[in-house]
């Protein structure tokens, strides 16, 4: 039957392939929202800069949509993201910044899975009850916040009274080593030094868990909703007649097929963390790629930064797809009925 | 081994509740197979989910009686406490073969489990159900050697003689012990059939699965709710043989339900004739088939289609098995009953044996709940 390894990695090729054209479409309509309803683009791109910068933006603006969005798609294929109003260039901009959002939104994925999937089987194991309650209020009062609420009164408030840092990646500016991954915990483990792997988790608990307590809801209400499809089933009775006790049936037979939905939802989740990094890495000064993205757009006092602001709506969408891709990966590896062709 | 004394299994739903077991009595002893039969809906499943106390409560809900495993009652045993009796214990063997396997896990996971959760029993890693007293001369410790063990009934680590502490077994140990018992159950080609999954099987595999899982944990007592139902004629017959030559085979005692007459005639020592949630006629298999004493029983057997006639109409029971929530006064079958008189309509009929049926020691006399138990051989 259908299922060994070469087969997953052929699998795996398709859907790269099919990848292609969806960011094809993502990086076109980009283009041409920013470009398209713009009078006097250049003296808006860049409002300090002389007459000569002025002049070679207009002569570039001028030319047909078309040409422009080639032009555009050859730089971006050639690894030039173009560059922000002051000439710097975009691409080690966000080189350095995705690293540090992918690893608050890893960490927050992870509180989702070790938090969220267990308190989801506990819903369904007391459905109806005051632990199912109990769970539900949880839940849904981190899915009725606002982000900027969260983010803030964790910030504030939560930050002193539990004694956590609430800015920032480590408590010094400066740090005695190279920054070669940009994921602040990586990077002080690579260095070999505890304390400042303790600091950079330190700094990184709490924006984690603002955006995992808010995201929550999904992973624990589709948790819940699958254990109980799945625990009336004949299969769950037989583990139980096996004489395994609640806890094995309950996380090794019954959840073990209720991830597969959960899993699916959440791989569609982490898409949309990105989405939440913005306001929480803005209040946490967390030095990440929706920070980045609230500068480009003109956010606090920064002047916008087109070119900017298209490399993170391109990122954002490549890393949605990713995710996507991800949980379509780890739906047919956890299903074995799924065939991989 | 196994003794059930008067229960009565209630279900409520909503406002309304049904007696769907009522005052049930019966023993099971090593190596001998007990039967149960009667109509679908008459209760013979929930008896059978209700001895390892399986059923979800509420909705059904023990009302009465008692379930006496090694001299414990399992009715008021705690909710930690049942695990450990299942299994080891009490195995069961259920009616759906296609569902009952996890589609998550491979042949293997699923048999190495059950083998796992037995192997850790015997060696006291985890706790095991010991109840109140030793079923058993448990003078014999475990031996190395695979396939002699097959046969020895499962050993409860503590309870008579010495306990051998021994490795962790190896993935490999596993694999060779999973292997016998696919062999046991005749499965063909088992070094396949271990890597796949359920889904990729067929109905008589996935039953003949399950049956190897339940009897690698050697199970003490065994319930089979109608184990071959499911399945095809043809392999109905090849599993029905399977188990026959394992009741001889592993000494256990077994329940066996089904609602086919020629099955439980084929494998059952006793039976016990279910009504309405009662239990109307109990006895050796050939004496209640032979000579039925309740005008159930006799309806039953005539309305069975015989193999070798062929001449005539099928005869059907008149009426119809009755609803749960309303059921008739006095006798529960009087409102089919060819016999019936003022009395049946009054007075609840006690399980009453047979006069001058042979009385031998160990074997369940022949009794039947007819206060006309006399004259239900001059039926037609």
């Amino acid at each position: 039957m259908g299922r060994n390894p070469s087969d997953l990695i052929l699998f795996i090729g398709k859907r790269l392939v099919q990848l292609v054209p969806v960011l094809f479409g993502v990086i076109l309509l980009t283009f041409f929202f920013t470009h398209l309803d713009l009078t006097n683009v250049c003296n808006e791109w860049y409002p300090h800069a002389g007459g000569a910068t002025i002049h070679a933006c207009e002569a570039s603006v001028n030319q047909p949509l078309l040409n422009q969005f080639f032009q555009y798609l050859v730089n971006l294929l050639h690894g030039n993201w173009g560059s922000d109003v002051y000439g710097a260039a975009v691409y080690p901009a966000i080189a350095a910044a995705l690293p540090a959002t992918l690893e608050l939104v890893f960490a927050s994925l992870f509180l989702m899975v070790v938090v969220g999937i267990p308190l989801g089987v506990i819903a369904a194991q007391y459905s109806g009850r005051w632990a199912d309650h109990l769970v539900r209020v949880f839940y849904l009062s981190g899915w009725a916040t606002p982000t900027y609420l969260g983010a803030v009164v964790a910030a504030v408030f939560l930050g002193p009274l539990l004694g956590l840092p609430s800015g920032g990646y480590f408590s010094t500016r400066a740090v005695p080593f190279p920054q070669y991954t940009h994921a602040s915990i990586l990077d002080a483990m690579l260095a070999g030094s505890l304390p400042y792997t303790v600091d950079a988790i330190d700094h990184l608990i709490l924006p984690a868990t603002v955006l995992a307590f808010i995201n929550m809801g999904i992973a624990t209400r589709m948790t819940r909703a699958s254990m109980l499809e799945v625990l009336p089933l004949d299969y769950v009775r037989s583990a139980r007649m096996k004489g395994l006790s609640e806890f094995w049936v309950l996380y090794k037979h019954a959840l073990r097929n209720a991830l597969i939905t959960t899993t699916t939802v959440l791989g569609i989740t982490a898409g949309g963390l990105l989405s939440g990094t913005v306001v929480v890495e803005e209040v946490f000064q967390w030095p990440g790629i929706g920070q980045y993205a609230y500068a480009s757009i003109g956010g606090g006092s920064s002047v916008p930064n087109f070119a900017g602001a298209i490399a993170v709506v391109i990122i954002f969408a490549i890393a949605v797809v990713a995710a996507n891709l991800i949980a379509d990966i780890l739906y047919g590896v956890l299903d074995p009925r799924v065939d991989w062709r | 081994m196994l003794e059930v004394q008067h229960l009565s299994i209630t279900y409520t739903v909503g406002a309304g509740s049904f007696p769907a077991v009522t005052d049930v009595s019966m023993k099971l002893y090593p190596g001998r197979v007990v039967g149960i039969v009667g109509e679908t809906g008459c209760g013979k499943s929930t008896l059978a989910k209700a001895i390892p106390r399986l059923l979800p409560e509420p909705p059904a809900t023990i009302g009465g009686g008692r379930i006496i495993f090694r001299g414990t009652d399992l009715v008021h045993v705690s909710k930690r406490q049942l695990p450990m009796v299942r299994g080891t214990g009490i195995g069961m063997i259920f009616q759906e073969p296609l569902n009952s396997l996890n589609p998550a896990y491979r042949v293997f996971d699923q048999v190495a489990e059950s083998i796992r959760i037995r192997h850790f029993r015997e060696m006291g890693y985890v706790k095991s159900f010991q109840g109140g007293e030793v079923p058993f001369d448990y003078s014999k410790r475990p031996t190395e050697t695979v396939s002699s063990s097959l046969t020895k009934p499962f050993l409860p680590a503590g309870t008579a003689g010495e306990v051998v502490r021994d490795r962790l077994r190896s993935r490999s140990d596993y694999r060779r012990e999973v292997l016998e018992y696919l062999r046991l159950v005749r499965i063909n080609d088992p070094e396949t059939i271990l890597d796949l999954f359920p889904h990729e099987l067929s109905g008589g595999m996935r039953q003949r699965i399950m049956i190897a899982m339940a009897l690698s944990e050697k199970p003490s007592v065994l319930i089979a709710d109608e184990p071959t139902s499911a399945l095809d004629v043809t392999i109905q017959a090849q599993v029905l043989t399977l188990m026959k030559e394992l009741i001889e085979e592993v000494q256990t005692a077994i329940l066996f339900i089904s609602h086919d007459l020629g099955v439980i005639a084929e494998t059952a020592d006793e039976v016990g004739v279910m009504y309405a949630g009662q239990i109307v006629e109990y006895g050796p298999v050939a004496e209640v088939f032979h000579n039925p004493r309740h005008p159930y029983t006799k309806a039953l057997l005539r309305a069975a289609p015989n193999r070798y006639k062929s001449e005539g109409p099928l005869s059907a029971m008149a009426g119809s098995v009755p609803n749960l929530s309303r059921l008739p006064t006095g006798c529960r079958f009087h409102p089919r009953c060819p016999l019936v008189q003022a009395v049946c309509r009054e007075k609840v009929p006690t399980l009453d044996p047979i006069d001058g049926a042979p009385a031998t020691p160990g074997v369940a006399a022949h009794a039947s709940a007819c206060f006309f138990q006399k004259e239900v051989p001059n039926l037609p």
